[in-house]
């Protein structure tokens, strides 16, 4: 089921009066489990099966990691909810790419094999739920929170219906507790949550869907050379459309949440205003990032085996984040670039006192500092720390939008045809996007930057809270009205492909 | 003091979007616009699930955009007592849709399929077969969110006008201004909105405005004049006909093994457009060619006087009233050749 879709409205109507209805708390929540049953089953009802089983698998596991003192039984445990996690990913989503690949490798070596191609369904999510429950198991495992006691509460952690299919990824002790006590929002909250519920949508379907994905279409889908105006264009467009698009679903996941009386992590913080790729990735797809640091980054060695071994590790940890995105090697050459960048950017970092913490991958509130250099021949204004920074963040942004082309193109000669268009001097590419396009992009990309910006260390709810009520009220309006007036087909969130 | 302000700036909002929305809608109905359902694959896709009803009660239909003008299913279903199950999509060739219905063993049905040469025998069989392969596509993997969202999303078109995307959406009101492209761009070009609107069966019409404005008919007629000057590669020939007429016969004879029938159907054109195709695709050597290789039998317009003389406002497509007496002067020629379980009566 998409937020962006009448079903879902009328499915979370339904939802708000079962909730705010006077039942005991154990009923309101089988209600949320039913409802995040049926919100994924909207999509294929037999891939529940696979759901229910990814759950009792891991509420039994995790449970026996906790309790059982043999340390080499628990080791064992451990490797088995890692092969039945992850063996459960691979295969639905790295099934065909493996097989691919396989051919490829062993037909170069003159061996004719050709089996036919396996017409495997992804399951809508597998990604996130997979890290979900790994989250669980893991930290059974290490012992870092104790088990969820209720088979109830676990499912209903795993399978919550706002962060179920494109997260936020969340841990046991950010939500279990949240289900050990009864809880509705409060007219605030209720508020809060229906304004981000309008926002987030607004994102998806007005700026992503409508203003931004067609000239990304077009440009991505032109077999030939492009003017370089128009790759810019066309590349702009998608990481406008990719932020939105993914902002836009985590917003909705936190509004529907919040309706509901529920907290869930925050997952981006403007991240086109980051300022360097260590500030990128503490802002963009942040429970996705801390994940990857504590459960692959951390347990790697982190920066506590010396600096190479670092580098190392900071590579296969945004190799791996690249293919999780997808099976194909288009997204292992995006992680790559992002491990480059975070590479480069330590090797010319000031060198500080060794520390545990992997500050690359940390989350965190605090505005970056950032080392200014004086330049005594720049005019006034870009002596200013502010405007430096900005310099450096739109420099990041750069960075960002060649690491998008990978990401975006369905294989390398698109990439290289796209990279050669952006950075061509030759002006003998094709001109293909109408010049509406050209406005709407160069607006809402604009828009976006200097938001982004301005709002790098705030967010909306405090904004909202700070402006007056008719002017909330007035924005609130113009972003249902335009979500009104776009009614683009109810497209897919681009992150439910993974 | 928090709470009452996203209290008071809710109600605000609530209020204001109400009467912008309901300004918003008095606004079309006040020009004349009637409502009107989206051409969405969720509509297609409801369609085609009905083609499976006993072919005694229905006759499913295929084609580009004029079967859906021409063809008036409150007329077809009244004279002939049939329904009509309208799976006709615009700008495409339907080629992808009679494989589908052929490749479906469920369908044993009556099957007509309207021609127009120059999507149905087009060279780039990418750009005229896109949309019905995605329709297909869709219709196929369909999720039950899906089908329960356009149930909700047609209850709404049908009491809203604003709801037609392709006239009122935030797109089509930025695409409207036109605003000059550089040159070498191709942009679709805009068509009038009152030149196409559909019916929640899939059936076209043009609006009453459309039909008596001359400016937006030459409108339209300048778009088709762009659109046809874009494919300049000759029109297929030879082993490449062949083959399309190979294609056909084999989807054709899988229908009519399985105890359905199929007939074909040229409807009306005039003016700008009549005259290059029947230049580009004379009739003998693609219409009475591809009849003899299929062996199927077809009702061509130009065959008949009663039909022979029609003028369409835009070259194309029929005006209201001449698709009442297109439709049964077709039913009269389809009884005459037994297509109907019961001989139907045309007053």
């Amino acid at each position: 089921m998409l937020f962006n879709s009448y079903t879902f409205i009328a499915f979370f109507i339904v939802m708000l009066i079962l909730h705010n209805m006077p039942f005991p708390w154990k009923v309101k929540k089988v209600n949320l489990l039913i409802a995040s049953y049926i919100f994924y089953a909207a999509w294929n009802p037999p891939f529940i099966l696979l759901l229910w089983l990814s759950t009792v698998v891991d509420f039994f596991v995790g449970r026996a990691l906790y309790t059982q003192p043999n340390k080499h039984k628990r080791n064992l445990l451990l490797v088995l909810s890692l092969i039945g996690n992850l063996g459960m990913l691979c295969f639905f989503k790295y099934g065909g790419f493996l097989l691919e690949n396989f051919v490829t490798l062993v037909n170069a070596i003159g061996v004719d094999f050709h089996p036919a191609k396996p017409n495997i369904i992804l399951p809508a999510g597998i990604s996130f739920y997979t890290f979900t429950t790994l989250c669980y198991t893991v930290d059974m495992y290490k012992r870092k929170s104790k088990p969820v006691q209720s088979m109830l509460d676990f499912a209903l952690f795993v399978t919550f219906f706002p962060h179920l299919v494109a997260g936020p990824i969340v841990r046991p002790p950010q939500l279990v507790p949240q289900f050990e006590t009864p809880r509705k929002a409060n007219q605030q909250q209720m508020l809060q949550g229906l304004f981000l519920l309008s926002m987030g949508l607004f994102m998806k379907v007005v700026l992503a869907d409508s203003m931004l994905s067609s000239s990304a279409d077009t440009v991505f889908g032109f077999p030939g050379k492009l003017q370089t105006i128009d790759a810019w264009l066309g590349v702009l467009a998608f990481s406008g459309q990719i932020f939105f698009d993914f902002a836009g679903y985590s917003i909705c996941a936190i509004g529907a949440a919040m309706c509901l009386g529920f907290v869930l992590p925050q997952n981006f913080r403007y991240p086109y205003a980051a300022i360097g790729f260590s500030d990128f990735w503490r802002r963009w797809h942040i429970t996705l990032s801390a994940w990857l640091r504590d459960y692959l980054y951390i347990p790697l060695g982190g920066n506590r085996k010396g600096e190479l071994r670092t580098y190392v590790n900071l590579m296969i940890t945004m190799l791996l984040g690249g293919l999780w995105h997808g099976a194909n090697w288009t997204f292992v050459v995006w992680g790559a670039l992002h491990g480059s960048y975070l590479c480069i950017e330590r090797l010319f970092r000031p060198k500080k006192a060794p520390t545990n913490i992997a500050p690359e991958l940390v989350p965190s509130v605090e505005p970056v500092p950032v080392v200014t250099v004086s330049a005594s021949f720049a005019p006034p204004f870009f002596r200013s720390k502010g405007a430096q920074n900005f310099i450096l963040a739109l420099l990041t942004f750069f960075l960002v939008n060649v690491t998008w082309v990978f990401f975006r193109s369905p294989d390398f000669t698109t990439a290289w045809r796209l990279l050669t268009s952006m950075f061509s001097r030759a002006g003998n590419g094709a001109p293909i996007l109408p010049t509406i396009d050209m406005i709407k992009v160069s607006v809402v990309i604009v828009l976006m930057i200097v938001t982004h910006w301005f709002m790098r260390n705030t967010t909306v709810l405090e904004v909202a809270q700070k402006t007056k009520w008719w002017i909330v009220g007035i924005v609130w309006t113009a972003m249902l009205l335009l979500l009104i007036l776009s009614q683009a087909s109810s497209s897919s969130f681009i992150y439910f492909q993974f | 003091m928090h709470d009452k302000k996203f209290l008071k700036a809710g109600w605000l909002a609530l209020v204001l979007l109400l009467a912008l929305v309901a300004s918003w809608e008095w606004y079309w109905r006040s020009k004349g616009f009637p409502v009107a359902f989206n051409d969405d694959n969720a509509l297609w896709a409801k369609k085609r699930s009905e083609v499976y009803a006993s072919p005694a009660s229905s006759t499913v239909f295929i084609g580009s955009s004029r079967i859906k003008f021409d063809l008036d299913i409150p007329t077809w279903e009244a004279v002939t007592g049939e329904k009509a199950v309208q799976l006709a999509m615009v700008g495409t060739s339907p080629r992808p849709l009679l494989q589908d219905l052929a490749n479906d063993e469920k369908f044993k049905g009556k099957l007509i399929v309207d021609v127009t040469e120059p999507l149905f025998f087009m060279r780039n069989t990418a750009r005229s077969e896109k949309s019905a392969r995605e329709g297909i596509n869709y219709y196929k993997k369909q999720t039950p969110s899906q089908r329960a969202s356009g149930v909700l999303d047609r209850q709404l078109e049908s009491r809203l006008v604003f709801l037609e995307e392709n006239a009122f959406g935030l797109n089509s009101l930025l695409n409207y201004m036109q605003i000059p492209n550089r040159q070498g761009v191709f942009s679709f070009p805009v068509f009038p909105r009152e030149f196409e609107m559909m019916t929640g069966e899939r059936q076209a019409f043009m609006t009453d405005k459309f039909l008596h404005d001359t400016a937006l008919q030459h409108w339209q007629t300048r778009n088709w004049t762009i659109l046809g000057a874009l494919d300049k590669t000759p029109a297929i020939k030879g082993d490449s006909l062949i083959a399309v007429f190979k294609e056909l016969k084999t989807a054709i004879d899988k229908i009519t093994a399985r105890g359905g029938k199929v007939m074909f159907v040229r409807t009306p054109s005039s003016g700008g457009y009549i005259e290059t195709e029947n230049a580009v695709f004379p009739k003998q050597d693609y219409w009475d060619a591809m009849l003899t290789y299929t062996q199927t039998d077809g009702i061509h317009f130009t065959d008949h006087p009663e039909t022979a003389h029609f003028v369409c406002p835009e070259w194309s497509h029929l005006a209201t009233p001449d698709v009442l007496i297109y439709t049964k002067e077709f039913i009269k020629e389809l009884n005459q050749k037994g297509w109907f379980s019961k001989p139907v009566t045309v007053k």
